[in-house]
Protein backbone atom coordinates (compact mmCIF):
# COMPACT_ATOMS: atom_id res chain seq x y z
CA UNK A 1 0.00 0.00 0.00
CA UNK A 2 2.34 2.46 -0.79
CA UNK A 3 -0.56 4.95 -2.29
CA UNK A 4 -0.50 6.66 -5.86
CA UNK A 5 2.19 9.09 -4.94
CA UNK A 6 4.89 6.31 -5.91
CA UNK A 7 3.51 6.65 -9.51
CA UNK A 8 3.61 9.70 -10.47
CA UNK A 9 4.53 9.12 -13.94
CA UNK A 10 1.70 7.11 -15.40
CA UNK A 11 -0.62 4.80 -13.65
CA UNK A 12 0.71 0.91 -13.77
CA UNK A 13 -2.09 -0.90 -15.20
CA UNK A 14 -1.79 -4.25 -13.17
CA UNK A 15 -2.60 -1.85 -9.94
CA UNK A 16 -6.17 -0.89 -9.35
CA UNK A 17 -7.08 2.64 -9.54
CA UNK A 18 -6.65 4.66 -6.36
CA UNK A 19 -9.99 4.98 -3.91
CA UNK A 20 -11.46 8.54 -4.84
CA UNK A 21 -11.04 8.02 -8.24
CA UNK A 22 -14.39 6.51 -8.68
CA UNK A 23 -16.10 9.95 -7.24
CA UNK A 24 -13.75 12.03 -9.46
CA UNK A 25 -15.52 9.95 -12.21
CA UNK A 26 -19.40 10.59 -11.27
CA UNK A 27 -18.54 14.32 -11.19
CA UNK A 28 -17.03 14.90 -14.30
CA UNK A 29 -20.54 12.84 -15.74
CA UNK A 30 -22.43 14.95 -13.19
CA UNK A 31 -20.79 17.96 -14.53
CA UNK A 32 -20.76 17.68 -17.90
CA UNK A 33 -24.15 17.36 -17.77
CA UNK A 34 -25.03 19.89 -15.82
CA UNK A 35 -22.93 22.36 -17.84
CA UNK A 36 -23.68 21.62 -20.89
CA UNK A 37 -27.47 20.95 -19.92
CA UNK A 38 -27.82 24.16 -18.59
CA UNK A 39 -25.73 25.62 -21.70
CA UNK A 40 -28.06 23.73 -24.09
CA UNK A 41 -31.35 24.98 -21.92
CA UNK A 42 -30.36 28.42 -22.56
CA UNK A 43 -29.34 28.16 -26.58
CA UNK A 44 -33.13 25.87 -27.04
CA UNK A 45 -34.96 29.10 -25.08
CA UNK A 46 -32.43 31.52 -26.45
CA UNK A 47 -33.27 30.04 -30.42
CA UNK A 48 -36.48 28.63 -29.76
CA UNK A 49 -35.45 25.19 -30.84
CA UNK A 50 -36.24 22.81 -27.36
CA UNK A 51 -34.38 19.62 -29.10
CA UNK A 52 -31.08 21.91 -27.83
CA UNK A 53 -31.74 20.84 -24.70
CA UNK A 54 -31.25 16.75 -25.19
CA UNK A 55 -28.39 17.37 -27.45
CA UNK A 56 -26.51 19.97 -24.96
CA UNK A 57 -26.88 17.11 -22.42
CA UNK A 58 -25.82 14.85 -24.30
CA UNK A 59 -22.63 16.51 -25.36
CA UNK A 60 -22.11 16.97 -21.68
CA UNK A 61 -22.33 13.04 -20.75
CA UNK A 62 -20.23 12.50 -23.86
CA UNK A 63 -17.32 14.82 -22.44
CA UNK A 64 -17.58 13.61 -19.35
CA UNK A 65 -17.05 10.06 -20.58
CA UNK A 66 -14.06 11.33 -22.58
CA UNK A 67 -12.41 12.97 -19.62
CA UNK A 68 -12.85 9.78 -17.78
CA UNK A 69 -11.29 7.83 -20.70
CA UNK A 70 -8.33 10.39 -20.92
CA UNK A 71 -7.85 10.01 -17.15
CA UNK A 72 -7.61 6.54 -17.19
CA UNK A 73 -5.35 5.75 -20.07
CA UNK A 74 -3.08 8.66 -19.50
CA UNK A 75 0.77 7.26 -19.94
CA UNK B 1 -36.92 12.07 19.51
CA UNK B 2 -38.17 14.66 17.31
CA UNK B 3 -41.21 17.10 18.39
CA UNK B 4 -43.68 14.79 15.51
CA UNK B 5 -42.32 11.18 17.55
CA UNK B 6 -43.07 12.70 20.76
CA UNK B 7 -46.83 13.26 19.94
CA UNK B 8 -47.48 9.99 18.21
CA UNK B 9 -45.92 8.16 21.38
CA UNK B 10 -47.96 10.27 23.34
CA UNK B 11 -50.96 10.32 21.87
CA UNK B 12 -51.45 6.54 21.86
CA UNK B 13 -52.21 6.16 18.30
CA UNK B 14 -52.63 2.77 16.82
CA UNK B 15 -53.84 0.96 13.97
CA UNK B 16 -57.79 0.17 14.05
CA UNK B 17 -58.60 2.59 16.16
CA UNK B 18 -59.45 5.55 13.80
CA UNK B 19 -56.35 7.34 13.29
CA UNK B 20 -54.17 7.25 10.61
CA UNK B 21 -50.46 6.20 10.29
CA UNK B 22 -48.54 9.67 11.49
CA UNK B 23 -45.94 9.20 8.77
CA UNK B 24 -42.34 11.07 9.47
CA UNK B 25 -41.76 14.24 7.47
CA UNK B 26 -39.16 16.69 6.47
CA UNK B 27 -40.72 18.33 9.98
CA UNK B 28 -39.27 15.86 11.79
CA UNK B 29 -35.95 17.24 11.22
CA UNK B 30 -36.96 20.73 12.21
CA UNK B 31 -36.80 21.83 16.04
CA UNK B 32 -37.87 24.38 18.20
CA UNK B 33 -34.76 26.69 19.36
CA UNK B 34 -33.50 25.25 23.52
CA UNK B 35 -32.56 28.43 24.06
CA UNK B 36 -30.95 31.87 22.13
CA UNK B 37 -27.17 33.23 22.76
CA UNK B 38 -27.49 36.51 21.79
CA UNK B 39 -30.25 36.49 19.23
CA UNK B 40 -29.28 33.44 17.82
CA UNK B 41 -31.43 30.51 18.33
CA UNK B 42 -29.78 27.23 19.63
CA UNK B 43 -31.32 23.93 18.32
CA UNK B 44 -30.55 20.29 18.57
CA UNK B 45 -28.62 19.79 16.15
CA UNK B 46 -26.04 23.14 17.03
CA UNK B 47 -26.10 21.15 20.90
CA UNK B 48 -25.20 18.18 19.23
CA UNK B 49 -22.50 19.39 16.93
CA UNK B 50 -20.88 20.91 20.06
CA UNK B 51 -21.27 17.64 22.13
CA UNK B 52 -19.49 16.01 19.34
CA UNK B 53 -16.52 18.62 19.38
CA UNK B 54 -16.56 18.62 22.82
CA UNK B 55 -16.32 14.81 23.04
CA UNK B 56 -13.56 14.86 20.55
CA UNK B 57 -11.62 17.46 22.31
CA UNK B 58 -12.04 15.74 26.15
CA UNK B 59 -11.00 11.86 24.83
CA UNK B 60 -8.06 13.20 23.01
CA UNK B 61 -7.05 15.06 25.97
CA UNK B 62 -7.10 12.46 27.94
CA UNK B 63 -6.05 10.28 25.56
CA UNK B 64 -2.99 11.80 24.60
CA UNK B 65 -2.73 14.14 28.31
CA UNK B 66 0.47 11.90 29.28
CA UNK B 67 1.84 9.67 26.91
CA UNK B 68 3.52 6.65 27.24
CA UNK B 69 5.66 4.42 24.96
CA UNK B 70 3.66 1.49 26.02
CA UNK B 71 -0.19 2.70 25.29
CA UNK B 72 -2.61 1.93 28.08
CA UNK B 73 -5.88 2.40 28.10
CA UNK B 74 -7.69 5.44 26.66
CA UNK B 75 -3.97 6.23 25.04
CA UNK B 76 -4.24 2.27 23.51
CA UNK B 77 -7.73 3.65 21.40
CA UNK B 78 -6.60 7.00 20.70
CA UNK B 79 -3.87 5.59 18.31
CA UNK B 80 -5.99 3.04 17.17
CA UNK B 81 -8.11 5.57 15.90
CA UNK B 82 -5.27 7.95 14.97
CA UNK B 83 -3.63 5.00 12.87
CA UNK B 84 -6.71 4.00 11.48
CA UNK B 85 -7.25 7.49 9.75
CA UNK B 86 -3.02 7.52 8.93
CA UNK B 87 -3.24 4.13 7.66
CA UNK B 88 -6.23 3.50 6.11
CA UNK B 89 -7.11 7.05 4.56
CA UNK B 90 -4.35 9.29 4.89
CA UNK B 91 -1.37 7.10 3.38
CA UNK B 92 -3.70 5.85 0.33
CA UNK B 93 -4.08 8.84 -0.66
CA UNK B 94 -1.14 10.93 -0.05
CA UNK B 95 1.71 8.42 0.88
CA UNK B 96 4.22 9.27 3.42
CA UNK B 97 4.39 12.84 2.74
CA UNK B 98 1.07 13.34 3.40
CA UNK B 99 1.57 13.08 7.27
CA UNK B 100 1.63 17.03 7.87
CA UNK B 101 -2.35 16.73 6.60
CA UNK B 102 -2.86 13.91 9.81
CA UNK B 103 -4.46 16.19 12.59
CA UNK B 104 -6.87 17.97 9.68
CA UNK B 105 -8.17 14.59 8.48
CA UNK B 106 -8.25 13.13 11.89
CA UNK B 107 -10.48 15.95 13.03
CA UNK B 108 -12.69 15.88 9.65
CA UNK B 109 -13.28 12.18 10.22
CA UNK B 110 -14.20 11.50 13.94
CA UNK B 111 -16.48 14.66 13.70
CA UNK B 112 -17.97 13.60 11.24
CA UNK B 113 -18.26 10.39 12.51
CA UNK B 114 -19.41 11.12 15.96
CA UNK B 115 -22.44 13.58 14.67
CA UNK B 116 -23.51 10.60 12.61
CA UNK B 117 -23.56 8.17 15.48
CA UNK B 118 -25.75 10.52 17.43
CA UNK B 119 -27.99 8.84 14.87
CA UNK B 120 -27.96 5.84 16.87
CA UNK B 121 -27.60 6.79 20.79
CA UNK B 122 -30.52 6.00 22.62
CA UNK B 123 -32.18 9.57 23.43
CA UNK B 124 -30.55 11.38 21.30
CA UNK B 125 -31.78 9.46 18.34
CA UNK B 126 -30.56 12.53 15.91
CA UNK B 127 -27.73 12.82 13.49
CA UNK B 128 -26.84 16.04 13.12
CA UNK B 129 -24.85 15.78 9.51
CA UNK B 130 -28.79 15.41 8.79
CA UNK B 131 -28.63 18.90 8.39
CA UNK B 132 -27.26 20.70 5.11
CA UNK B 133 -25.86 23.11 6.76
CA UNK B 134 -23.41 21.33 8.75
CA UNK B 135 -22.06 18.65 5.99
CA UNK B 136 -22.36 22.30 3.69
CA UNK B 137 -20.00 24.20 6.39
CA UNK B 138 -17.31 20.91 6.45
CA UNK B 139 -17.15 20.87 3.03
CA UNK B 140 -16.36 23.98 2.15
CA UNK B 141 -13.81 24.00 4.88
CA UNK B 142 -12.72 21.18 2.70
CA UNK B 143 -12.75 22.98 -0.25
CA UNK B 144 -10.90 26.46 0.65
CA UNK B 145 -8.35 23.91 2.09
CA UNK B 146 -7.24 22.37 -1.54
CA UNK B 147 -7.47 24.93 -2.50
CA UNK B 148 -5.25 27.46 -1.00
CA UNK B 149 -2.97 23.90 -0.68
CA UNK B 150 -2.70 23.64 -4.64
CA UNK B 151 -2.15 27.37 -5.01
CA UNK B 152 0.73 27.15 -2.59
CA UNK B 153 1.98 24.32 -4.21
CA UNK B 154 2.06 25.20 -7.71
CA UNK B 155 1.19 28.74 -7.70
CA UNK B 156 -2.35 30.15 -8.66
CA UNK B 157 -1.66 30.10 -12.52
CA UNK B 158 -0.35 26.52 -12.14
CA UNK B 159 -2.87 25.10 -10.30
CA UNK B 160 -5.73 26.87 -11.75
CA UNK B 161 -3.77 25.15 -15.64
CA UNK B 162 -4.43 21.74 -13.72
CA UNK B 163 -7.53 21.86 -12.63
CA UNK B 164 -8.43 23.28 -16.79
CA UNK B 165 -6.54 20.99 -18.52
CA UNK B 166 -7.31 17.73 -18.50
CA UNK B 167 -4.32 15.89 -19.05
CA UNK B 168 -3.40 13.16 -22.30
CA UNK B 169 -6.41 15.02 -24.39
CA UNK B 170 -5.22 16.02 -27.75
CA UNK B 171 -5.25 19.95 -27.66
CA UNK B 172 -8.37 20.03 -30.47
CA UNK B 173 -10.94 18.71 -27.45
CA UNK B 174 -9.62 20.92 -25.22
CA UNK B 175 -12.09 23.82 -25.97
CA UNK B 176 -14.85 21.07 -24.88
CA UNK B 177 -13.52 19.28 -22.05
CA UNK B 178 -11.80 22.34 -20.20
CA UNK B 179 -15.22 24.13 -19.14
CA UNK B 180 -16.19 20.11 -17.69
CA UNK B 181 -12.87 19.80 -16.08
CA UNK B 182 -13.43 23.06 -14.36
CA UNK B 183 -16.73 22.99 -13.80
CA UNK B 184 -16.04 19.49 -12.24
CA UNK B 185 -13.41 20.43 -9.80
CA UNK B 186 -14.52 24.03 -8.69
CA UNK B 187 -18.17 23.26 -8.07
CA UNK B 188 -18.88 19.73 -8.47
CA UNK B 189 -16.73 18.46 -5.77
CA UNK B 190 -17.48 20.54 -3.15
CA UNK B 191 -21.11 19.97 -4.01
CA UNK B 192 -21.32 15.94 -4.11
CA UNK B 193 -18.82 16.07 -0.94
CA UNK B 194 -21.58 17.97 1.22
CA UNK B 195 -24.30 16.16 -0.89
CA UNK B 196 -23.62 12.20 -0.20
CA UNK B 197 -22.94 13.08 3.63
CA UNK B 198 -26.16 14.96 4.22
CA UNK B 199 -28.97 12.78 2.27
CA UNK B 200 -26.94 9.49 3.47
CA UNK B 201 -28.02 10.34 6.96
CA UNK B 202 -31.23 12.10 6.41
CA UNK B 203 -32.73 9.05 4.56
CA UNK B 204 -31.04 6.49 7.10
CA UNK B 205 -32.55 8.48 10.03
CA UNK B 206 -36.09 8.50 7.97
CA UNK B 207 -35.92 4.91 7.57
CA UNK B 208 -35.68 4.27 11.18
CA UNK B 209 -38.33 6.85 12.02
CA UNK B 210 -40.47 5.28 9.73
CA UNK B 211 -40.04 1.54 10.98
CA UNK B 212 -39.65 3.09 14.37
CA UNK B 213 -43.51 4.91 14.32
CA UNK B 214 -45.24 2.05 12.70
CA UNK B 215 -44.04 -0.79 15.14
CA UNK B 216 -45.74 1.56 17.53
CA UNK B 217 -48.73 2.27 15.44
CA UNK B 218 -49.51 -1.07 14.51
CA UNK B 219 -48.88 -2.44 18.02
CA UNK B 220 -52.80 -3.90 19.26
CA UNK B 221 -53.99 -7.06 20.06
CA UNK B 222 -55.14 -8.26 16.88
CA UNK B 223 -53.16 -9.12 13.77
CA UNK B 224 -51.32 -5.55 13.89
CA UNK B 225 -49.50 -7.48 16.34
CA UNK B 226 -47.62 -9.54 13.36
CA UNK B 227 -47.07 -5.88 11.51
CA UNK B 228 -45.66 -4.76 14.46
CA UNK B 229 -43.39 -7.18 15.25
CA UNK B 230 -42.46 -7.43 11.63
CA UNK B 231 -41.60 -3.63 11.35
CA UNK B 232 -39.92 -3.66 14.99
CA UNK B 233 -37.60 -6.41 13.27
CA UNK B 234 -36.98 -4.11 10.48
CA UNK B 235 -36.16 -1.17 12.60
CA UNK B 236 -33.40 -3.24 14.39
CA UNK B 237 -31.92 -4.81 11.00
CA UNK B 238 -31.58 -1.27 9.68
CA UNK B 239 -30.33 -0.03 12.84
CA UNK B 240 -27.48 -2.27 11.81
CA UNK B 241 -27.46 -1.29 8.58
CA UNK B 242 -27.16 2.66 9.89
CA UNK B 243 -23.88 1.62 12.40
CA UNK B 244 -22.28 0.73 9.19
CA UNK B 245 -23.29 3.50 6.84
CA UNK B 246 -22.29 6.38 10.00
CA UNK B 247 -18.31 4.79 9.80
CA UNK B 248 -18.49 4.70 6.03
CA UNK B 249 -19.96 7.95 5.51
CA UNK B 250 -17.42 9.62 7.82
CA UNK B 251 -14.89 7.06 5.90
CA UNK B 252 -15.56 8.77 2.30
CA UNK B 253 -16.07 11.91 3.38
CA UNK B 254 -12.05 11.86 5.43
CA UNK B 255 -11.15 9.74 2.00
CA UNK B 256 -12.37 11.91 -0.49
CA UNK B 257 -10.69 14.72 1.46
CA UNK B 258 -7.51 13.36 1.42
CA UNK B 259 -7.85 12.59 -2.39
CA UNK B 260 -8.47 16.12 -3.01
CA UNK B 261 -5.59 16.90 -1.13
CA UNK B 262 -3.78 14.42 -2.97
CA UNK B 263 -4.88 16.21 -6.36
CA UNK B 264 -4.18 19.83 -5.21
CA UNK B 265 -0.14 18.55 -4.14
CA UNK B 266 0.34 15.91 -7.20
CA UNK B 267 3.28 17.20 -9.75
CA UNK B 268 2.99 15.38 -12.45
CA UNK B 269 -1.23 15.04 -12.81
Amino acid sequence: MNGRREQESGRDPSQPLPPGEGWTFLSYMIGGMILYGFVGWLAARWTGWPVLFPVGMLLGLASGIALIIFRVTRS
Amino acid sequence: MSDVSVMTTASGCHIFSGCGYPAPSIADFYFKPIFTVGGIPITKPVVLAVLAGAIILIFFYVAFRKPKLVPRGTQNLGELGVLFVRDQILRQQLGRKGDKYLPFIVAIFFFVWIMNVFSLIPLIQFPATSKIAFPAGLALVVWVTYITIGMRTKGPIGYFKQMAVPEGAPWWILPLLSPVELFSNILVRPFTLAIRLFANMLSGHLLLLVFGLASWYLLSLSIGLLFAATSFLLTIILTGLEVLITALQAFIFATLTSFYIADATETSH
